[in-house]
């Protein structure tokens, strides 16, 4: 265990963390847009922002989510420097991003209403936090969506802003995108995979097997078959199809072993 | 069957794990651009993500996915050449060719593109054309080059030098040959820009014509790097039994008046010689790592040898332990030369001690500072030094492969080191048992493609390893999880030069130059409003005053000195009451500058210093990439603030956010670019305060460069209706009779400052 202090407290942190998930565990709030649990650290978009200072390392504002814990580690994460910074980084993406509501939510919570900046900017919903791209690439294994660009003109795009030959219509990262910049349009029977004007991908969807609503890319099916072992194969079935038969046969456990009173 | 063309690329290279950039750069010399079907292709092939691909062709510049033209002008906007007019230069040449920066002609004839810096900063502004540098260029010369380069492709070929019908006597011949000759032409960039290589064939023709190609067994014409005194290039020093002297601004048609009267009639060609300051300008220098540059045939292997070359590198690997070596190196206290300043001896010690077994070494030669050059100098003139530097280094740390990664603006380098490489591998320097030891090292050549972020070393690596040049959060420093999560020694190229120097001649000799916290001496690029401009060496602690007046020779035509830019894009401004400080990386630091890579631009009472801090800016926001907030958003805020300033529309606000804006910028972005980014503005505003502010409150550029806030008029009392002016101006703005006084259109005068330059009466004013 590592030992470090946080807020004038003092924890004891296993010595895998960062600072930004030492203090989620320990109930402190730190936010952050490109942080996910289940994708390594990426230190983007910087409103993770804390004061520390410890053995070797100079006190200073740094991003928690790449600092990693370590013994005699200080950190505040309400200085009035941080939360001076804070506002700073975040009144810097509310300008690039104005009409990214759920970005907007998340500043005013740090107190950040409007901006003075983003005047010269082209302005979108996408805070580049990188998590649809990272979602893609390194869990789901398809690489369909990536940076292109640089600097300011650094965007999510398909190759060539052309309809992906490699997307599979899985969905990863509309559901991983803090602002909503990249969704899923499913519609009469039809995926498409949109970022604002750009459609990534459009499939039909297969139905469920029992009900017959539209469900699931053939792409993204065969990807699980694939996957899994071939005597354990996915059911092509929805939730709701799913529920109605584990009912079915909890029913019918109940008639041949009746409870006992 | 005809096989693809990118099958032909790939058959070339043994793996693409590790070559990606360098089968995108020969798919893009195939085609002149990266076609969409080629790419597609590339990715079936090897069954990288085509998304991949295209990430990779967007981020660098030096990749097009459009068509290029068939003349390719590259405008220089480095340091350098932005105060010198560049800005001018690419209006002029926009105009004249109705398309913008990046845009092809529609007969695909010309491409303009913006390169930031190609090192050739005594000839700002400079435009370069097919391979061809053109310095020092003006209007008037953008319409010769449009011209030379407007037909099928080859330019027109200069005229021939005339011959002079009389070869000398036939005795002074015979007298000649029994002397010991030797002419060195300096084949820097600056050298070639000015038309050296010419100068060199003409030495070697005129020579062997003479009958006098080799006297006492030697070859007589050498071609040798930078000289360092690019400001009179191309200088071309003769040697006759020892004495040396020393020409300037030779050109092809002064060689054989040269050949003629000097080296065979014994009488030196008084008018053309080297001035007085040429002599000025070596005095003061301390010539360690720049020691041979200038004075060896860089292609030529055994012209290092004569001097010890690889001497030091076999006494290392027969002689002394790793850890010795290491001793000797943190003893001598020799700090990385690339701008960061970090201990050599002690990363070399990390490097050793980390886990695993194969470790690598990198040679950072992404020398992106616009308005620095000396590593481009160290490779065009001495590639040697650094590949035995690296070798000493492989021994010392146990690695067993190495690269340079070097930028590919730099061809001339490129091949120089490629060929140097090679020599070394032929006689054994280089591969299995090197110098007769259990040394088993190699070294490759890995090009850039046109990004500054990767000269950051976490970016660099990222290049290396196929990727978008992204920094990644540190720690894992390289020297424990490097390239392909090994451990990894990048070093800058000076600093790989100066081992074997120390190595050679001691720790304790290295350490006795300097200063007690600073050892060593530094080369530093010296360019701007300076007379002479060109690279030099000096001892660490030497006052700034020392450089740009004693080396320096001053500031031309009589103008004030007002400030000198250090440390590139990172540094910062030091304003003339800190002319006494010395060039150190403590005082450097404290006078809120940097050491950096050792670039130098010399700014005079013409410069704006609100426009100096945001052309830096704009470099950076340019060159970000795009990762994180601040640098990203940061910069851009930034730039446009310092927009509105420099056109009149200027708040108090503006100062206040700049100041926030640096802040945040400086204290949270994820590398050392964007941390570094406000420092130009932070320099700017801590000595220049009072030009901001009269930009802001007055509506008025004190150095009259702001475009919009000067007004060009003509002096009726002072212009003799020439019509000069007149016929040069762009816009037809300028309007008169002959031999009255002419008027200037404000409506329609778009401030080129063509009229200004032109005007042989200084009748135009500019206010």
């Amino acid at each position: 265990m590592t030992t470090i202090t946080l807020n004038g407290e003092t924890c004891e942190v296993a010595d895998t963390l960062t600072v930004l998930e030492a203090a989620r565990a320990a109930g402190v709030d730190i936010p952050s847009l490109c942080h996910h649990p289940g994708l390594g650290a990426y230190g983007a978009c910087r409103v993770c922002v804390v004061e520390a200072e410890g053995p070797g390392l100079r006190k200073g504002l740094m991003a928690s989510c790449t600092l990693p814990v370590s013994n005699g580690l200080t950190v505040r994460t309400d200085s009035p420097a941080v939360e001076q910074a804070r506002r700073m980084v975040f009144e810097l993406l509310v300008g690039r991003s104005p009409d990214a509501e759920p970005l907007r939510d998340m500043a005013r919570r740090y107190g950040v209403e409007s901006s003075r900046f983003g005047q010269s900017a082209v302005h979108d919903e996408c805070v580049r936090c990188g998590l649809c791209v990272r979602a893609c690439r390194e869990k789901i294994g398809t690489a369909a969506i990536s940076f292109a660009g640089r600097g300011q003109t650094r965007v999510v795009t398909t190759e060539f802003n052309a309809i992906s030959e490699l997307c599979i219509g899985c969905g990863a990262c509309a559901a991983i995108c803090p602002t909503g910049t990249v969704y899923v349009d499913d519609q009469r029977g039809e995926r498409a995979i949109r970022r604002r004007e750009l459609t990534v991908a459009r499939f039909k969807l297969e139905p469920c097997l029992v009900c017959g609503t539209p469900l699931v890319t053939e792409k993204f099916l065969l990807r699980r078959m694939q996957a899994l072992p071939e005597d354990c194969q996915p059911d092509v079935i929805c939730l709701d199809c799913k529920r109605r038969r584990t009912a079915t046969s909890a029913e019918m456990l109940e008639d041949l072993w009746p409870l006992a009173e | 069957m005809e096989t693809h063309p990118v099958d032909d690329i790939l058959s070339r290279h043994l793996q693409v794990t590790g070559n990606l950039i360098s089968v995108l750069h020969e798919v893009q010399s195939h085609y002149n651009y990266l076609p969409q079907d080629a790419l597609y292709y590339l990715a079936k092939r090897t069954g990288i993500p085509i998304t991949r691909l295209y990430s990779i062709a967007t981020f660098y510049h030096f990749f097009s996915l459009k068509p290029k033209g068939r003349q390719q002008i590259h405008v220089c906007t480095g340091t350098a050449c932005h105060v010198q007019g560049a800005q001018r230069v690419m209006d002029e040449l926009e105009r004249k060719l109705g398309i913008k920066a990046g845009e092809t002609t529609p007969d695909l004839q010309f491409t303009i593109n913006e390169v930031r810096c190609v090192g050739a900063c005594s000839f700002a502004p400079v435009v370069v054309v097919g391979g061809e540098t053109f310095g020092e260029v003006t209007s008037r010369k953008i319409t010769d080059i449009i011209k030379r380069y407007s037909g099928d492709g080859l330019p027109a070929a200069a005229a021939k030098p005339t011959m002079v019908p009389t070869p000398p006597d036939a005795a002074l011949i015979a007298a000649a040959t029994r002397r010991a000759i030797n002419v060195k032409v300096c084949m820097g960039l600056g050298g070639v820009a000015a038309g050296a290589a010419d100068v060199l064939k003409l030495f070697g023709q005129t020579m062997a014509e003479r009958g006098l190609e080799f006297t006492l067994g030697k070859k007589c014409v050498d071609q040798v790097g930078c000289m360092g005194f690019c400001a009179k290039d191309v200088i071309v020093e003769v040697t006759l039994d020892g004495a040396t002297t020393a020409y300037q601004f030779v050109k092809p048609a002064m060689v054989q008046r040269i050949v003629d009267e000097h080296i065979i009639g014994g009488k030196a060609v008084e008018k053309w010689l080297a001035g007085p300051e040429y002599a000025q300008f070596h005095s003061k220098q301390h010539k360690v790592v720049l020691g041979a540059c200038g004075t060896i045939d860089p292609e030529d292997i055994d012209a290092y040898c004569r001097i010890g070359g690889y001497q030091t590198a076999r006494r290392a690997l027969t002689g002394m332990t790793p850890e010795q070596v290491i001793e000797e190196m943190k003893a001598s206290g020799l700090k990385g030369r690339g701008g960061a300043g970090f201990p050599t001896g002690m990363k070399w010690e990390f490097c050793r001690k980390a886990e695993g077994d194969r470790k690598i070494l990198v040679c950072n030669a992404d020398e992106g500072d616009p308005g620095a050059f000396m590593d481009r100098a160290i490779i065009e003139g001495d590639p040697h030094a650094v590949i035995e530097g690296m070798i000493i280094a492989a021994h010392a740390m146990g690695a067993s492969e190495g690269y340079v990664y070097i930028r590919a603006e730099y061809p001339l380098a490129v091949e120089r080191l490629r060929h140097a490489i090679r020599q070394a591998r032929e006689r054994g320097y280089l591969g299995k048992n090197i110098l007769g030891s259990t040394l088993d090292f190699d070294l490759q050549v890995k090009l850039g493609a046109g990004a500054f972020v990767c000269g950051e070393e976490t970016a660099l690596i990222a290049s290396l390893e196929d990727q978008i040049g992204e920094p990644k959060p540190k720690p894992p420093f390289p020297v424990n999880k490097g390239l392909w999560g090994l451990p990894t020694c990048i070093n800058n190229v000076e600093t790989w030069a100066t081992v074997a120097k120390i190595i050679d001649k001691g720790a304790a000799w290295f350490a006795s130059i300097g200063t007690e916290k600073s050892k060593g001496t530094k080369i530093f690029s010296l360019v701007g409003k300076i007379n002479n401009t060109g690279l030099v060496e000096v001892p660490m602690g030497i006052p700034l005053r020392e450089i740009i007046y004693d080396i320096g020779g001053g500031i031309p035509h009589g103008k004030k000195f007002k400030a000198v830019q250090t440390g590139g894009p990172s540094g910062g401004c030091i304003p003339a009451e800190h002319i006494d400080v010395p060039v150190d990386y403590e005082n450097l630091t404290a006078v809120g500058s940097i050491m950096g890579s050792g670039g130098m631009v010399v700014m005079d009472e013409d410069t704006c210093m609100v426009d100096v801090a945001k052309y830096f800016v704009s470099f950076c926001m340019d060159e970000s990439c795009g990762q994180c907030t601040p640098c990203r958003e940061g910069t851009r805020e930034m730039v446009r603030l310092l927009d509105e300033i420099t056109t009149g529309r200027g708040t108090p606000e503006h100062l206040s956010a700049l100041q926030e804006l640096s802040a945040v910028t400086r204290d949270l972005s994820l590398c050392g670019l964007g941390k570094t980014s406000p420092n130009p503005v932070m320099s700017t505003l801590r000595y220049f305060r009072d030009e901001y502010e009269a930009h802001i409150y007055e509506k008025r550029c004190p150095a009259g460069v702001c475009k919009e806030l000067i007004e060009f008029t003509i002096n009726e009392a002072a212009c003799n209706g020439c019509s000069m002016c007149a016929r040069q101006c762009p816009q037809k703005s300028i309007t008169g009779d002959k031999r009255k006084p002419h008027v200037i259109d404000q409506k329609s005068c778009i401030k080129c400052g063509i009229c200004f330059d032109s005007c042989k009466f200084g009748a135009v004013r500019k206010a």
